[in-house]
């Protein structure tokens, strides 16, 4: 029965065309690599719409993005970039450079101000100097280049963690030592993991699986562990220069 | 001058309720109490009853604990499961438990499922959902094996199988598929556990391990964590701090050691033999 | 905003979407109710019973909050007791003047549309006790959410000086139909024929209801896809 009193007042009813799908995003900048993670569960409210929806996409042999929020706007957003890509690639007969990509998804988050993509961006790749760099961006195009960057539901609880470990905050070196700057890949790979199976047990919209995306710089010593590695799957477009691999890795389900 | 009364009224205290609207009014937002987000089942079967429960405690959207207890004593034979507000499921349980015990010390007999049930709905009433308990209570007295319901609001339902929480749909759907009259005790019991099962791996609310418990007419068995689907997983770094990590910006140590000295006032010191 | 809002249930509460009856005969009542209990769009219970015993020949059939008409049936139900063990077997009127006593007092609190019914020594009676705690003798009664589609049909089907059998068939076939055109009520139908000598319980399982117009006539199509 609709009540029948609260008719005298008036009452604002308005379409939300927003949901909020979970999950978690990370990216880690080495020296001459990068990692770029994110989990596969897509969930709305307590229900699991599927246990396999990818959020980190390869854009080139140089980028990865990584899109968490509401995912309608970020597998449409990850479209509309790549067509941006394919055009420029036409245009100039080369991938465009990590750091002009950057620039691009600003704009383009920018350009819908006032009816914005309902999402959090994380580009990982390697800049035109061979340096492995991350930027991060928020729902409306504002961004910089870090080390590391943690987003989306998880972000409270992994975020710290990587301050913690990359950066090594709160962590006094010990007498006449320094904290190393930069950490090889198969330290920045724990660390992935280990923040993923930590934000699964304690984040009930983490879990199922996880996808961890490699950009190894030209000539990166680390090639051959990476191609000897058991579940890692080589995805480069044309393999001259930078390297893209995928390492997959099961989360709990509960 | 007016005195403060030194009697504590029984109940529940209202004092700081006039501040918290006040703060409330203010915009600052009440604390997150702990909720069981939760799959709780009971059924039915040849001669007993099973209840089962998941172990996840929610804040949110954060696990609070990964390994609770939803399967509350509330006599030797009858026990309850409970969904909401955590800690309104453990304090009405504790009470009715303490009060069935009183009401079997006065009757001398065995009390019965209906009088826990009827205790429950009529607290849960008067409180008129502001204590955010949902239950499942179960139980075997003289009128034989018995199960029931119990909604926030004081509603009661007596079923041959039941689900509550926020995985009821995935559990309830497991028993609309599986449940059949005069089961034997390990169908039932492996009932309940798929039912539980369903509601970890579909419901966010709900995970980690599962609880059971059986009730016959003669025994009645917990089995706390009767399966751990969802062992947590080996890290692959060990997190072991340098003694010294810890900045510091004053050092102070203190003697905790207290010296007393005696001093003897006149007579002989005090006869300590 | 100070006025009483009557018809909102509290957030969360479980409801009893429902349609229920109760019409008098010559003998006895026959009482009638579907089986839905929701809470939100989920059937909480698909089994239940609306036909509550308060005393050993009256009952009543409930609708709105479920919580609420518990208790409410709880209590008077412990009234009737008192009242059988000091001053003696109640008539229905005063198991109806009890519900509405408690249902008029208490309406700020109460979402609950009751049907009292039953026999005493003065014969058959039904009492209906709407949202705000009236009271009203009627020869029949309907309830609850479905009752608004089948108003037209009792109107037009209802006679005075019905047997047993008529009367059951016209519960039946009431019932049924605002379970087939109200969301909030179905599942299976039961009844009670409450006479001076026995209390009868009917049951209708949900693949037995009886069936009425559902469309194939004009959708030969549909017919032919069969």
């Amino acid at each position: 029965m609709p009540d029948m009193n609260s008719l005298a007042h008036p009452q604002q009813h308005q379409f939300n065309p927003y949901t909020e799908n979970g999950g978690t995003i990370l990216a880690i900048a080495g020296e001459d690599f990068t990692v770029i993670a994110g989990d596969t569960r897509q969930s709305e409210g307590y229900s699991i719409q599927t246990r396999y929806a990818p959020k980190v996409f390869r854009l080139t042999d140089k980028a990865v993005l990584a899109v968490n929020g509401f995912a309608a706007d970020g597998n449409m957003f990850v479209k509309k970039v790549r067509q941006r890509l394919e055009w420029y690639r036409h245009a100039h007969a080369k991938d465009m450079p990590l750091r002009a990509i950057a620039r691009l998804i600003q704009t383009m988050l920018y350009a819908r101000r006032f009816f914005p993509f309902y999402v959090y961006n994380i580009l990982g790749g390697i800049e035109e100097d061979g340096s492995g760099a991350v930027y991060s961006f928020d729902p409306v195009g504002s961004y910089e280049r870090e080390a590391c960057r943690a987003a989306g539901a998880a972000q409270s609880l992994v975020q710290p963690f990587l301050d913690n470990q990359i950066y090594f905050k709160n962590q006094t070196p010990a007498q006449d030592t320094s904290h190393p700057v930069h950490l090889p890949l198969h330290s920045v790979l724990a660390l992935v993991i280990d923040s993923f199976t930590g934000a699964t047990e304690r984040h009930i919209e983490v879990g199922d699986g996880l996808e961890m995306y490699v950009v190894l710089a030209r000539g990166n010593p680390a090639l051959q562990s990476l191609q000897d590695l058991p579940g890692a799957e080589e995805v480069t477009g044309t393999q001259a220069e930078e390297r893209v691999f995928v390492i997959r890795r099961d989360l709990k389900k509960d | 001058m007016a005195t403060s009364s030194v009697y504590t009224p029984a109940g529940f205290n209202f004092s700081n309720q006039i501040r918290n609207t006040f703060l409330q009014e203010r915009g600052v937002p009440l604390p997150k109490a702990t909720s069981t987000g939760t799959t709780i089942v009971g059924c039915l079967f040849k001669d007993g009853v099973v209840l089962g429960a998941d172990t996840r405690a929610t804040e949110g959207d954060i696990v609070a604990d990964k390994n609770c207890e939803k399967i509350h004593y509330i006599t030797d034979s009858i026990r309850c499961c409970g969904a909401g507000t955590a800690a309104d499921t453990e304090f009405t349980t504790a009470l009715i438990s303490s009060n069935m015990e009183l009401h079997g010390l006065s009757t001398g007999r065995k009390p019965q499922v209906v009088t826990a049930m009827t205790m429950l709905k009529q607290m849960l009433f008067r409180y008129q959902g502001h204590v955010g308990a949902a239950l499942v209570l179960g139980g075997v007295d003289a009128t034989g094996p018995q199960l029931f319901t119990i909604h926030p609001h004081g509603s009661t339902d007596k079923l041959p199988y039941v689900t509550m929480g926020s995985g009821s749909l995935a559990a309830m759907a497991v028993f609309e598929s599986g449940w059949q009259p005069n089961m034997t005790r390990d169908d039932a019991l492996n009932l309940v556990k798929a039912a539980v099962a369903a509601g970890i791996f579909n419901d966010l609310g709900s995970g980690s391990n599962i609880d059971a418990c059986i009730i016959t007419a003669t025994h009645t068995e917990m089995l706390r964590n009767v399966e751990t689907p969802n062992e947590r997983v080996q890290k692959e770094r060990r997190y072991v701090f340098r003694r010294g990590t810890t900045a510091w910006k004053t050092e102070s140590v203190r003697k905790l050691i207290v010296n007393e000295e005696t001093t003897i006032i006149g007579g002989d010191a005090m006869d300590t033999s | 905003m100070d006025r009483v809002d009557v018809q909102q249930l509290k957030s969360g509460e479980v409801n009893l979407g429902t349609s229920i009856m109760a019409v008098q005969f010559k003998d006895g009542v026959v009482i009638g109710a579907d089986s839905r209990t929701t809470t939100g769009s989920y059937i909480a219970n698909r089994v239940t019973d609306k036909l509550t015993h308060v005393h050993d020949r009256i009952y009543c059939c409930r609708s709105g909050s479920a919580a609420d008409t518990q208790a409410v049936a709880d209590i008077v139900h412990y009234y009737l007791q008192m009242h059988a063990q000091t001053t003696g077997t109640p008539s229905v009127h005063v198991a109806a003047s009890l519900f509405q006593k408690l249902c008029y007092e208490n309406k700020d609190a109460l979402s609950a549309g009751i049907i009292v019914a039953g026999w005493d020594k003065d014969g058959p009676s039904v009492y209906n006790i709407p949202l705000g705690g009236g009271l009203f003798r009627q020869p029949w009664a309907i309830g609850g959410s479905g009752s608004t589609y089948v108003y037209g049909y009792c109107d037009a089907t209802y006679k005075d000086g019905w047997g047993r059998d008529e009367t059951v068939e016209f519960v039946k076939n009431t019932l049924a139909l605002a379970m087939s055109r109200d969301g909030s009520s179905g599942g299976v139908i039961r009844m009670c024929v409450i006479t001076e000598d026995k209390v009868e319980r009917l049951f209708v399982p949900g693949d037995q209801l009886p069936k009425f117009w559902e469309g194939d006539e004009v959708l030969p199509t549909a017919v032919a896809w069969k």
